[in-house]
């Protein structure tokens, strides 16, 4: 997947860089907007990673570049202004998702993901992790051509992590993911451990291999082998 | 007690005083004119009678007069000092006696001295005084009355200004986009007093609005460097040679982040409520979203060993679903974290009202303190801002809410 990064601000630029530049993925970025618009001039891309507020325009300029040179990247929002009217106007502008600042980098890779494969509009609607085979929009998932039954919780979890495979996910992250941030119960991680928990003995249970791993306390990691 | 009718309490005061001490004085000037009136009619007629006597040096007793009385009578008195006094006097024609006045004076007829006393009747005087007075007295309740009628109704229009700007100082809200107009008055103290507050208003709101704006600012400038710390720990716990010392420390790091970037949102999030910066709305069946909260929740609650009570009859609201969500979302949370393990949670929807009680502490909370920003129990973890934010939602909405303790429970209560 050929991925653009377009931020100012460089030290974030460079995390989230090197955060996508993995499992074969191309990432470039830029800094402003001409260097943006310059870029997608000149290439095309799967999918584009886009700060609404620029140095030097605005963000929504690149959507209506895109629009009127009926380009279809996948274009995922990253704002510092959690705000409903321009998370809309992106929306309406033909971004395909919004995410506020600060984000985390597994959250980002997991909806890049999705608005890729919502872009990419593959016949063949499958995610294929090794044994794992995940139906996304019937939401069914098999392992070793058995089906297993997953809560919608597991489910969105599983599609996390193969979105994440082989990183460190903070259990921050995870429940940010799970219950989005208005649920305000950060002081809480029982319940990711007993969906972890949960989703590893049905992976399991179907033959599937052990892929979650725990990291002391501090988060859990989907081998990626 | 209200100006206007200080005003003319004061007013109808003096004025009753001024027109009591000056009818009192004018019914003595009054009398006191008259009195010299018929005092000098009297003279005149003594003159005369003097002047008659002495031409005719007869019995001044033949001095004949048609209406008066005026009795001569010899006496040895060498002097008399001439009085006017008060008496009665015989009307002849009306066959009774009338308050009358008289002059007694002594007149030499040749060799012998008479005294002569002339009496007219006074009634026609005192008729005239009578009738003044009362026409003086109907004046004064008249003006009494139109007095009090002017103070209490023309009075009250020409305040109607100051009752107004009033109102309007009542309804200011500093967070409103319209501001202080003030209705044009043609009274000078009026349009002054509009005038200062327009211009005081203008000052509050343009000292508000540079504060919010560096609130948000600020808000937002966090923001980025929140996003960077973020993305730097999710780089760094990357690391595979970092032990569990430092991936505990990071863990904390990052509780701390999210906690800031909460408050953040908070922070905006009023100062968007209070700008009315969100205006979308949407007919939302709140019997629907709160089945979908209790579901979203419902895990929380399991951890929790609590059981849920509810009872919801189809409400639809017109608002922001955003706004809705972060409302209800704060009232659960509060309601799921503040509650004993093996506690309840009850919610009540009726079309009038939205009620959600929680089992919890023995103590009622502090009714004035737990809707104020940053007000929060010692143990909790939440940024101090979620029942602003519900209060204040619930303000934009016009919608009331409450708080109120009863034996166990803390219910908080949402009047639409």
């Amino acid at each position: 997947m050929k991925i653009l990064v377009i931020e100012d601000e460089q030290s974030l630029r460079e995390n989230i860089t090197s955060y996508l530049n993995v499992d074969g993925n191309i990432c470039e970025s830029c800094g402003g907007l001409t260097a943006a618009l310059q870029k997608l001039a000149d290439y095309d891309y799967d999918c584009v990673l886009l700060d609404i507020g620029l140095p030097d325009g605005q963000g929504f300029d690149v959507l209506e570049f895109l629009r009127t040179h009926h380009k279809n990247e996948a274009v995922l929002i990253i704002s510092a202004r959690n705000s409903l009217d321009d998370k809309l106007k992106g929306l309406n502008l033909g971004a395909d998702d919004y995410l506020t600042k600060p984000f985390h980098l597994a959250e980002l890779k997991a909806r890049l993901m999705a608005v890729y494969r919502r872009k990419a509009l593959n016949t063949n609607n499958k995610l294929i992790f090794n044994e794992i085979a995940i139906d996304i929009p019937g939401r069914t998932v098999e392992v070793n051509d058995t089906p297993i039954i997953l809560t919608r919780k597991e489910h969105e979890m599983l599609l996390y992590f193969i979105a994440n495979k082989g990183k460190v996910i903070s259990k921050n992250a995870i429940a940010e993911h799970l219950w989005g941030d208005e649920m305000d119960m950060h002081d809480n991680f029982d319940f990711i451990y007993t969906h972890i928990k949960n989703l590893r003995r049905k992976l399991l249970d179907a033959g599937g291999k052990d892929y979650l791993t725990s990291i002391y306390g501090l988060g859990y990691k989907f081998i990626s082998s | 007690m209200k100006l206007a009718e200080h005003y003319t309490r004061t007013s109808v005061y003096i004025t009753l005083t001024v027109l009591l001490f000056g009818a009192v004085i004018y019914y003595f000037a009054i009398n006191y004119i008259a009195q010299q009136q018929l005092d000098r009619g009297l003279q005149q007629q003594l003159t005369e009678a003097e002047e008659y006597a002495r031409s005719n040096d007869q019995n001044p007793q033949l001095y004949d007069l048609d209406r008066d009385h005026a009795v001569f009578v010899k006496t040895n008195l060498q002097q008399l000092q001439k009085r006017f006094f008060d008496t009665t006097y015989f009307n002849p024609k009306e066959q009774r006696a009338e308050a009358g006045r008289a002059v007694e004076d002594l007149v030499k007829v040749k060799s012998s001295n008479y005294k002569v006393v002339i009496a007219i009747s006074r009634a026609g005087q005192k008729y005239l005084i009578e009738v003044i007075t009362i026409i003086t007295l109907t004046l004064l309740a008249g003006l009494l009355f139109v007095l009090f009628i002017t103070n209490k109704y023309l009075l009250k229009g020409l305040w109607k200004p100051f009752q107004l700007t009033l109102k309007e100082i009542k309804q200011f809200n500093i967070a409103d986009v319209d501001q202080f107009t003030g209705k044009p008055s043609e009274v000078d103290e009026f349009t002054e007093l509009n005038e200062a507050i327009r211009e005081m208003s203008l000052r509050v709101t343009h000292d508000y609005l540079k504060l919010k704006q560096f609130t948000e600012n600020a808000s937002h400038e966090m923001m980025t460097p929140l996003a960077v710390v973020t993305t730097k720990l999710d780089t760094l716990i990357q690391d595979e040679t970092l032990g569990a010392n430092q991936l505990a420390q990071i863990t904390d790091i990052y509780s701390s982040i999210n906690k800031s970037s909460r408050l953040n949102q908070s922070l905006l999030l009023l100062a968007k409520l209070e700008n009315k910066l969100i205006t979308e709305e949407e007919p939302i069946e709140l019997d629907i979203i709160l089945a979908e909260k209790m579901q979203q929740f419902q895990e929380l609650m399991q951890s929790k060993n609590l059981s849920l009570q509810h009872q919801l009859q189809p409400k639809q609201i017109l608002a922001s679903k955003y706004l809705v969500d972060i409302l209800l979302n704060n009232l659960f949370s509060n309601a799921i974290r503040h509650n004993n393990t093996g506690g309840v949670v009850i919610i009540q929807l009726t079309t009038h009202s939205l009620s959600i009680k929680n089992s919890g502490g023995a103590n009622p909370l502090n009714t004035d303190l737990i809707f104020e920003r940053f007000q929060k129990g010692k143990e909790s973890q939440g940024t101090g801002l979620g029942l602003t934010l519900v209060k204040n939602i619930c303000q934009h909405y016009g919608y009331t809410i409450h708080y109120h303790h009863e034996t166990v429970l803390h219910a908080f209560v949402i009047t639409f």
